[in-house]
């Protein structure tokens, strides 16, 4: 392993006391997280906030799912249904029309500043249909042709050719997110995702030349078959390739909750010391190479976006992970896609077959969702800010929640002692502030201020955070 | 008449005869119709109106005239452009028969950019709003309409990216590949064609001066890929020009 230069040798040196802090957490997309999602809360509650915010015209994020995949990869816990029959797409723009329709009566006014397409696969769809989904949606919502918009689809890089990226261009997308997951041959046979590295440099080139303005690559870390050998030099590709941004995501083996991981074999699985091994060494390698940790495994290099977002406070953190705060508020379509605004969630229903019978019964497909206490905004904020901001600062909680915050969250307090040992976090008599290292371990911070987690019945089905 | 595209098949219907309809038009396998039915084709034909062919030098459509219907060209050959800011035409565009233009208009309900014939033309109009309820009752049709509009987004695209990335011989080379294909489609010879676009427009489409284009069809016919008489182009080394292209899908 060649590590050459760190330019965060504290980062680097800091992994060395991350075992300690691997216990299962939730990521916090949102807060309070999804399992907490109540089926008292659907149709009705989000009909009449919707109508309230009618004259509302801040600028919106718009996530639309294609739950579809040509192929099984064993690793995947994302919602979605594997079929090989090319017609399954045809039904369900039919139905996603439908959606778009009543969700556009709705919030079609407001401007779309940020828009994602994610599956499954959104690139099941072929070209047309790509094309007639963009149009379905400029028909319903405000679309936005502004430089500053950002519209990101997620591409399998095994089911694009490069006339599709010439499309997807045309039809107005500026960012493109691509499954790497590993390079290594071995490693993508055991978790059933073949793609060459030669295959990912075509398109990553292609990319380039159609000028989006960014490109991210997603790895996930903690897959069969991987060392600390194998990941590096799957690393060496990718830096290679030099993505805007990287997601290295720690895999989490559930096979009693996601059924398609039990095809992965326990025993080829990397011990939680090498995995360990493997985050430590990804973090030095891609600092080494440029890259800025941001937390919650997001990669940037320093002039993206996202970087600039954290440096000025303006980075949010919803189901689709980091972002810039265009948007605070979200709608999202298609099965099980979750929507957020006006301090509520709502989760559209998960199996497509329910989603169908939904809209064919002339019902906005939601089937879950959550409405935030006050106490729940307060814990929101507190979460969100430690998240995207890396400090919280008790004046403003006090102006915004009129409590005053080390008397309301002492206890919390108390247990952020040994992250303040470890040098990962300070406190002050005004805020709490999060190191550099301290990134390592965001989830775990947050959780100090999660009121549910202690009651979590669910306790176990969160993934580790390391 | 223009001569310049002859059938291989006997004719039975002149392509410029308004009276043609979907179901005997000779470019049915490459058109609208490709998706449908027999039965449905004469419900499309319904829709689609055959006024007079367009005189050379004639708009279709002028940039920033309202929206409201897309065309099939049925004979000759038409040029799209828009003009930049500077005034200056840049052309996005050459359309055959068998090929839809206008679509740059559906986003914004107004053409993007103007269009006119090259030589005598013959094109059938297919009104939006028409096609768009024939849709819903014929999805076949929906979806090929769509293919059709992802195709022509997907190609200017790579237009774009030519005209900024590649040299002069990558981007001639490129035209001539692409027209090729487009002439083999229709069942012409895709090795030897005649051009009905100038010099002129072959520069301003590939964003290169006209003496660059002169020179680079120069330099093919030294190098025998090429033979060239005026308009008449014959293809010698397709494999060689391919390469030399940037196409790298056909």
């Amino acid at each position: 392993m060649n590590i050459a230069r760190l330019n965060s040798p504290s980062l680097v040196a800091a992994t060395h006391c991350l075992s300690k802090y691997d216990s299962p957490g939730p990521r916090y997309t949102s807060y309070p997280t999804a399992n907490l999602f109540r089926q008292d809360i659907g149709q009705q509650q989000y009909l009449d906030l919707a109508s309230n915010e009618h004259l509302s015209i801040a600028p919106l994020s718009l996530y639309v799912h294609i739950p579809f995949c040509k192929n099984i990869c064993y690793y995947c816990g994302c919602n979605k249904v594997v079929t090989k029959q090319s017609d399954a797409g045809r039904k369900y723009l039919d139905m996603l029309a439908i959606e778009l329709k009543a969700r556009g009566a709705l919030h079609g006014h407001r401007p779309v500043s940020q828009m994602h397409w994610g599956g499954g696969t959104p690139t099941f769809l072929d070209d047309g249909e790509l094309t007639e989904l963009m149009h379905l949606i400029a028909c319903h919502f405000n679309l936005d042709d502004g430089i500053n918009r950002e519209y990101s689809i997620e591409i399998d890089p095994r089911a694009v050719e490069e006339s599709t990226i010439a499309l997807l261009k045309g039809i107005g997308f500026n960012r493109i997110s691509m499954g790497i997951q590993d390079f290594d041959p071995f490693v993508q046979q055991a978790i059933n995702r073949e793609q060459s590295y030669d295959l990912v440099k075509q398109l990553s080139d292609s990319i380039r030349d159609h000028d989006f303005s960014s490109l991210s690559f997603d790895l996930i870390y903690g897959l069969p078959e991987q060392s600390v050998t194998s990941f590096n030099d799957t690393l060496d590709k990718v830096i290679t390739l030099n993505p805007d941004r990287i997601s290295c995501y720690s895999y989490a083996h559930l096979p009693k909750r996601f059924p398609s991981q039990r095809s992965i074999d326990r025993l080829t699985l990397p011990s939680s010391d090498q995995k360990l091994a493997i985050f430590e060494m990804t973090i030095a390698r891609l600092t080494a190479a440029g890259y800025q940790y941001i937390g919650m495994d997001h990669f940037v290099k320093p002039d993206d976006e996202l970087a600039q977002a954290r440096k000025n406070r303006r980075l949010q953190r919803n189901f689709q992970g980091y972002s810039t705060s265009l948007a605070a508020d979200l709608i999202g379509v298609g099965p099980s896609s979750i929507s957020q605004f006006a301090g509520s969630y709502f989760q559209n229903e998960k199996n497509l077959d329910d989603y169908y019978n939904a809209l064919n019964n002339q019902r906005l497909p939601v089937s879950q969702g959550f409405t935030m206490s006050e106490e729940d905004r307060l814990r929101n904020f507190v979460i969100m800010n430690i998240a995207c901001q890396l400090s919280i600062n008790f004046e403003e909680v006090k102006q915004k929640f009129d409590i005053d915050f080390q008397q309301h969250f002492a206890s919390s307090i108390k247990q952020l002692q040994p992250f303040i040992d470890d040098g990962l976090a300070t406190i002050s008599q005004s805020e709490i502030s999060i190191s550099e290292q301290g990134q390592l371990v965001l989830r775990n911070i947050c959780m100090l201020f999660d009121e549910y987690l202690s009651t979590n019945p669910n306790e176990n089905s969160f993934s580790r955070t390391i | 008449m223009p001569t310049s595209i002859k059938l291989k098949d006997t004719m039975t219907a002149c392509p410029h005869n308004s009276h043609v309809s979907c179901g005997n038009c000779r470019l049915n396998t490459l058109c609208l119709p490709i998706a449908l039915r027999t039965d449905d084709i004469s419900r499309l034909d319904e829709i689609i109106q055959r006024g007079k062919p367009i005189n050379k030098n004639e708009y279709l459509y002028k940039q920033n005239s309202p929206f409201s219907s897309v065309y099939a060209v049925r004979s000759g050959c038409l040029k799209a452009y828009r003009l930049t800011n500077d005034g200056e035409e840049q052309i996005t565009g050459f359309y055959f028969p068998g090929e839809i233009l206008g679509m740059d208009g559906i986003g914004k309900n107004k053409h993007n950019c103007s269009a006119k014939a090259l030589e005598t033309s013959a094109v059938c109009e297919i009104p939006f709003e028409q096609l768009g309820e024939l849709s819903t009752q014929l999805p076949e049709l929906q979806k090929h309409f769509f293919q059709i509009m992802s195709h022509e987004i997907s190609s200017d695209q790579q237009l774009i990216t030519l005209l900024s990335k590649n040299s002069a011989e990558e981007k001639l080379a490129t035209l001539l590949i692409s027209l090729s294909a487009r002439f083999a489609q229709r069942k012409l010879s895709s090795t030897k064609f005649r051009l009905p676009m100038s010099r002129t427009d072959i520069g301003n489409y590939l964003g290169l001066t006209v003496e660059t284009v002169s020179r680079v069809f120069g330099r093919f016919q030294k190098q025998n890929l090429l033979s060239v008489d005026g308009k008449e182009v014959k293809i010698l080394d397709f494999d060689e020009l391919k390469s030399i292209s940037a196409i790298s899908e056909i």
